[in-house]
């Protein structure tokens, strides 16, 4: 239990860390909270719903996802600006129906929607990178427990071996101490 | 949390003698400024015409922020809403104001002469509305529209008072169950409002959104007089501990949330006429692109939109109570402003330029305004006490 | 079905208390059993096989009929000048009109925090995607020669020609498959846990590999989900106005003319309260029966009903005050031609249409103001099938009638469908009911991760969780000891 991490590391399955379970949301937020102030970093929550205050116990940033909505929503408007103008006014000019090659009231809407379509598409895509996901492997799925139950009902807190508090027998300790139902080691393969 | 708010009372929740210089100030202030603007008309050359219009145009101003405020405790009752307890007594206030200025607002209709062309001797410019646009008809839908608002603006206060001494749940009730009905009224004379004091300046002219174009108008009006004056409240030591930086950003998504939708209106009625290109039509838009009009058009698009647009788009500015009181004043002045653009073309399409009175006229309709609604606070809390949804609405939270 | 506990009234909301959402004495692990058990059952109920035999002939059946169209031409088809757009088009604006309550439902209701919102976001963004794949279809077959419809979009080609940025036929082409492309992004975002939770109750093989790519490896981490809340709450703030555009774009198409009927300032937002009127009539008719087949009336309460039957009054009277307000600006106009557009309308050829649109639009859901009728299953469906009735005949009015009869006499003319526009009608109610089946019986039809956040073991209603956000300094700080400022 206690033997120094380099030792695993050379044999087989690797330790990857603790998996405790929780049965409740306010367990939950104590354990975290609790794993946090402890000073330890590379832990995560798991919750089968978003957890209102699960981000705040967590000690989390605030994501700066929404610069690349904003950004994606800024391309989008000059792009169609400046497409249906080079298009129209430009590239290739017709009078029809006595409307100007280019005039803003009639560059509104496809403005508008494309505005829309690249900043949405912008939260969209960064989301899943910022989640590292798709990621369909991922040491949790190894626990029979987790598989059943934590997109169900139940909660679940990891923290990682890796991390530079982590200890084995203190840290199992303190996962006990918060409350876990149980606490889990889960192997890396 | 919840114990601590609902407890003893440990914050400021009354004007008092603060409310009495108030009202008084403010009353005394407001008919100071209409002397003088009656002073300015007699004296200036076609004075009496300007004040006129600038009477027209100040009526329209305080209206639409007394009807916003009375479509903010509408909604509040018909959507049941939790977190807006706090601040509905201030729309409240501003609602009560409504018979008050449905005296303020009868002049208009014996001006009716002076600002619109069909109420003039051998009007022929618009051939088949003589039944609808003629002084007599006028005068009596102006009635109705005074009286609907009157009472609805009265009533919706006396209950809510009521409700502060009794603390009757069932009074709630009641105002929900008549929010429904008192919407739909609210709607079809705010929008024939709409229609007869602006839209027939131009008796050719004719929109059928131009009723929702007033509206938002006046919702955007609510949604920046209610943080603004939450925010003076608080500064001059009243209602600290209930209303919180929550209902501020509450307030300004929905500032922010109505400022999209004035400019979604606007353009939708501008692009259709622009579009269609139907001379009956466009020649409203062609009198406010000339002679420095357009500029003033222009103004709207920054300051009524872009601007505003910009200030509260993302969180953190909404959850400064100084900046969003800030923008809120912003976008009060600029209210005004699109108020200015659909009358003044009327008096005076050959300048954009103002008039002393425009100001003088303004500033004592506003100061009658705020003298009425710190008249009406007397005696009453700043906020509903006895509103059994006001210990939700203390420790709401935006999530 | 039968087997229904009994469910407290909970459409009856005491001033200060908030009903229940979530009734029957449910738990998160019930909820999950309730949702999945639908999709993981063996083999779906003897009435689905019998829907999805209808759905699916009549699915046959329009491909059968655009086929015939393709081969034959528009000639097909009863339009001829003056009337150049008939079913068609009513169709399409019907279905888009449709596929407007669910991104309402996830967007708009989410801004708003209507929590209710959470047992029937996930089945109305499903018709959304579905509603709009129907319309969509209209456009691209009524173009006469449908294998050129690529020429719609701006891409470079050998011809050097780019669309007409300044047709509103364009705009539609983007507003359109921009709401397509943000519905499903959005509701597929929002899918994603519970397919997760589908993986990981699945049994066989097809079904663990297909949820499980599906989801993406979800796992419900509070850093994801940190994230992932973030992006929700965007993306609504963004379809929130999208909805509100496409409408808004498919009414210009209308009002940007000069024909007297179309051209008129209120058509965008009307056609948007037509919408999400016609929109929640569809949710109703579709989710009533559900629900009492599938046994979800404790998600699915009759609080969701009583709510979505008080929208659809509410927005069922911004219609009628939008036909209202056209009637008398078209007389207040004095113009001669407006007039007679109106009255045409009401009193010409089609007025059997116009008033079966009253009856419909106006008349019907004035029953919404009972209570009885909001809450009675029959009521509701009966109400809400006559209001879809009424708003595809809205769209029918608007179009045909007014072209029928423009300024000059001597060019109008009568539009009457062929049987090829009949079938295409119910063909896409076909194509519809059979992708609508299909969810149901691959997809979870309710948002299970939503539903558990706002049942009371979730926590929202412990109070505030950090401090109360007072402004004003002098009033201390209210923290939890024990916790400190989270936020740096």
């Amino acid at each position: 239990m206690s033997e120094p991490r380099a030792v695993t590391a050379a044999a087989g399955p690797r330790r990857w860390g603790y998996l405790a379970e929780f049965d409740s949301v306010d367990a939950l937020l104590a354990a975290v909270e609790k794993v946090r102030d402890a000073g330890l970093v590379r832990f995560d929550a798991y919750a089968p719903f978003p957890v209102h205050g699960l981000d705040e116990s967590m000690g989390l940033r605030t994501s700066r996802l929404p610069l690349v909505v904003l950004g994606g929503g800024i391309a989008g408007a000059a792009a169609a600006l400046v497409m249906q103008w080079w298009m129209n006014a430009f590239d290739y000019r017709y009078i029809i129906s006595g409307k100007p090659f280019f005039g803003l009231p009639v560059a509104i809407p496809i403005t508008f929607e494309l505005t829309i379509l690249l900043a949405a598409v912008g939260g969209f895509l960064g989301l899943w990178v910022a989640n590292r996901l798709p990621e369909l492997y991922h040491p949790v799925f190894a626990s029979a427990r987790f598989r059943a139950r934590a997109t169900t009902d139940s909660f679940f807190v990891a923290v990682q071996a890796d991390d530079p508090k982590f200890d084995a027998a203190g840290t199992r300790l303190l996962l006990e101490v918060a409350g876990a139902r149980q606490v889990e080691e889960v192997e890396d393969e | 949390m919840m114990s601590q708010v609902s407890g003893p009372v440990s914050e400021q929740r009354r004007l008092g003698a603060m409310g009495e210089r108030l009202w008084r100030g403010a009353a005394l202030a407001g008919v100071v400024a209409l002397g003088v603007s009656l002073g300015v008309a007699a004296a200036t050359p076609d004075g009496w015409r300007r004040f006129f219009f600038a009477y027209l145009l100040a009526f329209a101003y305080v209206l639409s922020l007394a009807l916003g405020s009375l479509y903010f405790v509408l909604l509040h009752h018909l959507t049941n809403s939790g977190w807006s307890v706090v601040v509905r007594r201030i729309a409240e206030l501003f609602a009560g104001t409504l018979p008050f200025l449905g005296v303020l607002g009868l002049p208009l209709v014996f001006a009716a002469g002076e600002l619109y062309p069909w109420a003039r001797a051998g009007f022929v410019g618009a051939p088949g509305k003589a039944a609808y646009l003629n002084v007599p008809f006028f005068a009596a839908r102006w009635v109705v529209y005074l009286a609907v608002w009157g009472a609805l603006g009265g009533l919706y206060l006396r209950r809510s008072s009521a409700q502060d001494v009794s603390g009757d749940a069932s009074l709630s009730v009641t105002m929900r169950r008549w929010s429904a009905p008192a919407m739909i009224a609210f709607a079809l004379t705010l929008s024939f409002a709409a229609f007869d004091l602006l839209m027939s300046l131009d008796p050719g002219w004719y929109s059928t959104i131009f009723g929702v174009y007033y509206f938002a108008g006046a919702a955007v009006g609510v949604y920046a007089l209610l943080p603004l004056v939450a925010f003076l409240l608080q500064r001059a030591g009243f209602i600290r501990r209930s209303v919180s930086v929550e209902h501020y950003h509450d307030l300004g998504k929905l500032l922010f949330g109505f400022v999209v939708f004035w400019a979604y209106i606007a353009f939708s009625q501008y692009m259709l006429q622009w579009y269609a290109n139907l001379p009956e039509e466009t020649h409203w838009f062609v009198v406010r692109q000339q002679h420095g009009w357009g500029w003033v058009g222009l103004a709207l698009v920054f300051g009524h939109f872009l601007i505003p647009f910009a200030a509260l788009l993302s969180r953190a500015p909404k959850r400064r109570p100084r900046f969003l009181a800030a923008v809120a004043a912003w976008m009060l002045v600029m209210h005004w402003v699109d108020l200015y653009w659909l009358v003044m073309p009327a008096a005076s399409p050959a300048t954009p330029a103002l008039h002393v009175v425009d100001l003088t006229v303004l500033a004592g309709l506003v100061c009658l305004l705020v003298a009425a609604a710190a008249f009406l606070a007397r005696g009453r809390a700043l906020l509903p006490e006895g509103d059994p949804r006001l210990a939700e609405s203390l420790a709401f939270e935006n999530a | 079905m039968s087997a229904q506990p009994f469910l407290p009234d909970n459409t009856v909301e005491a001033p200060g208390k908030r009903a229940p959402l979530v009734l029957g004495g449910n738990d998160f692990a019930s909820v999950t059993e309730k949702v999945c058990g639908i999709v993981e059952r063996p083999r779906p109920p003897r009435a689905w096989y019998v829907a999805f035999a209808i759905s699916s002939a009549l699915t046959a059946l329009l491909v059968a009929v655009v086929g015939y169209l393709f081969l034959a031409g528009i000639g097909v088809w009863g339009l001829n000048i003056p009337v150049g757009w008939g079913f068609d088009i009513t169709t399409f604006v019907f279905w888009v009109g449709i596929g407007h309550a669910g991104t309402l439902i996830s967007a708009i209701l989410f801004l708003f925090r209507q929590k209710w919102r959470t047992g029937i976001n996930r089945f109305a963004e499903a018709m959304t995607i579905f509603a709009v794949m129907c319309a969509g279809m209209f456009p691209a077959i009524h173009t006469g020669r449908p294998w050129f419809d690529y020429w719609l979009f701006p891409y470079p080609n050998q011809m050097y020609v780019w669309p007409n940025f300044r047709s509103p036929l364009l705009w539609d082409v983007f507003a359109v498959s921009t709401y397509f492309t943000v519905s499903l992004m959005f509701w597929y975002t929002g899918m994603i846990p519970d397919l997760a939770t589908l993986r990981d109750r699945a049994t066989t093989r097809v079904r663990k590999i297909a949820y499980g790519v599906l989801s993406l490896g979800w796992r419900g981490s509070g850093r994801h989900w940190h994230r992932y809340e973030r992006v929700y709450l965007l993306l609504a703030a963004l379809a929130t106005p999208l909805v509100l555009s496409v409408h808004s774009v498919v009414s210009f198409d209308f009002a940007v003319a000069q024909l007297p009927g179309w051209h008129s300032t209120i058509f965008p937002p009307y056609f948007v309260a037509g919408a999400i009127f016609s929109g929640f009539a569809m949710v109703i008719t579709l989710l009533v029966p559900v629900r009492a087949f599938f046994g979800l009336k404790d998600l699915v309460t009759t609080r969701h009903l009583d709510n979505m039957a008080k929208i659809t009054l509410a927005t069922g009277l911004m219609v009628a005050y939008a036909y209202g307000v056209e009637f008398f600006m078209a007389w207040y106009s004095g113009n001669p031609f407006e007039r007679f557009a109106l009255a045409n309308r009401a009193l010409g050829p089609y007025a059997w249409a116009f008033w079966i649109m009253i009856g419909c639009n106006v008349v019907a859901p004035q029953a919404f103001w009972f209570k009885k009728a909001r809450t009675t299953p029959w009521m509701l469906v009966g109400v809400s099938v006559l209001i879809n009735i009424g708003m595809w005949f809205e769209r029918f009015v608007i179009i045909v009638s007014s072209l029928s009869r423009d300024y000059l006499p001597s060019s109008w003319g009568y539009y009457k469908p062929t049987w090829v526009e009949l079938c295409t009608l119910a063909g896409s109610f076909g194509l519809f009911m059979t992708l609508f089946l299909l969810f149901l019986r691959f997809g979870p039809m309710i948002a299970m991760a939503e539903v558990k956040s706002v049942m009371p073991a979730a926590g929202l209603e412990r109070g505030p969780h950090h401090g109360h956000g007072q402004y004003w300094g002098e009033i201390p700080h209210q923290h939890d000891p024990q916790k400190g400022d989270a936020r740096p």
